[in-house]
């Protein structure tokens, strides 16, 4: 990260090759569409170095703060792309939105069905919690109304989510 | 904040949908506790762990290209910000914002009201002006919007070693109605958050600012966040020299 902030070419590419894969996959998830997802990836790397400085380590590892940045930045396109249908609805514009190929659909559900394998250790309200909380940023308090539970229960089912994910998850690394 | 507190808010800390003030809150603690920070180290775990098993998907090899080379673009924009340019550019608007400031709280208003309508031309006035305050000099730097987001504005510094150092931030968000709070920070990750938020007008215009004794000339970076804690915009000003 020093290097990235001192302009490193060799920097920026190690950096590429550690995160644009899971900000892609992030943007295949959240968005479903190939091309918005390296638009998310261009825009998560202009957003990591523009913001750098204030990257602390003691808040949290490199790794979480990168995709926080991307999950920030697949959640507003993901209104702005809600406003332009509701303002394009009317104008019928054929270009409006620009659909993904089958063999893309194809993809963006594969990384679907390996973020639901990962969860499967789960039980059903966990894997809710975190797939509120986790890929559209919903607090505690928004994840327990959504859900119909007290906001303890959602905090409990996210934090058991996380750790149990975290049991499994390195596990399989070790092995 | 004691653990009881705030271990059941590490999951969202870590997840990142705290507040910037309840997020603040929680670092502080961390600083200090072993025990919640090994625990928050735990949750960031399960989170990268997640993230490197569920969503990893390889791009097109042409995005490379195309990121390195906005990043090159990013780099070559001139970083020296305006103040240290053309160290006057914002000496009215300084002034003008000091004007408000201190109207507002009702102090040094012999000094400042009676030079007001000197300090706009006469930039040794503004310099005599500081000396009166025992400051050392105004930064100021402009606001940058996230993306997806509608925002510009200003943000003004004084820096007084008499502890009557202030802030000052102007935003302009037309369609924007929610109170924005404004957070200061400096590079070793201390924040201060401004008591009032931004509250806009009909015309989506809005300000805050505060007047306090505490040191701000390591402060050098203002995060601008809604009622969810989402960034709306950030801006830096120059350490002082």
């Amino acid at each position: 990260m020093r290097d990235f902030l001192r302009k490193d070419a060799r920097a920026a590419e190690d950096m590429y090759h550690r995160f644009a894969p899971r900000v892609f996959g992030l943007g295949l998830v959240m968005l479903g569409n190939p091309s918005q997802a390296e638009d998310l990836v261009q825009d998560t790397f202009v957003k990591v170095w523009r913001t750098a400085r204030s990257y602390d380590p003691s808040r949290g590892s490199l790794d979480t703060w990168v995709l926080l940045i991307a999950r920030s930045l697949a959640i507003d396109l993901i209104r702005r792309r809600v406003l332009e249908t509701r303002t394009m609805a009317s104008q019928e514009d054929p270009e409006a939105a620009v659909e993904p190929s089958p063999e893309e659909r194809v993809e963006a559900q594969d990384l679907v069905g390996r973020a639901k394998a990962a969860m499967g250790s789960l039980t059903p309200g966990q894997r809710a919690a975190l797939e509120l909380a986790y890929f559209q940023g919903k607090t505690s308090a928004e994840v327990a109304e959504l859900e119909g539970i007290p906001i303890g229960t959602a905090k409990t089912r996210i934090r058991t989510a996380l750790a149990k994910i975290r049991e499994v998850l390195e596990v399989e690394h070790e092995v | 904040m004691r653990c009881e507190g705030v271990r059941p808010q590490l999951p969202d800390y870590v997840l990142g949908t705290l507040s910037e003030t309840e997020t603040a809150a929680i670092r502080r603690h961390l600083r200090g506790c072993a025990s919640c920070r090994e625990d928050a180290t735990q949750l960031d775990k399960g989170v990268a762990l997640f993230a490197g098993a569920a969503h990893v998907a390889e791009p097109p090899p042409e995005l490379k290209e195309r990121v390195l080379a906005v990043l090159e673009e990013e780099w070559a924009e001139p970083t020296t910000p305006p103040s240290r340019r053309r160290p006057f550019r914002f000496a009215w608007q300084a002034m003008a914002a000091a004007l408000i400031v201190i109207a507002g709280v009702g102090a040094w208003a012999g000094v400042a009201q009676n030079k007001a309508n000197h300090f706009r031309e006469d930039a040794l006035a503004y310099r005599r002006f500081l000396g009166a305050l025992g400051g050392k000099d105004v930064r100021a730097g402009t606001l940058t919007a996230a993306p997806g987001v509608t925002l510009d504005g200003s943000v003004t510094m004084y820096d007084s070693d008499k502890g009557q150092s202030w802030v000052l931030v102007l935003a302009r968000a037309p369609g924007w109605s929610d109170p924005v709070t404004v957070t200061l920070q400096d590079r070793s990750g201390r924040e201060i958050t401004v008591p009032f938020p931004i509250k806009f007008d009909a015309n989506g215009e809005g300000w805050t600012g505060m007047v306090t004794g505490a040191n701000l000339s390591s402060f050098d970076h203002v995060v601008l966040t809604g009622a969810n804690g989402r960034m709306l915009a950030e801006g830096s000003v120059a350490p002082p020299e």
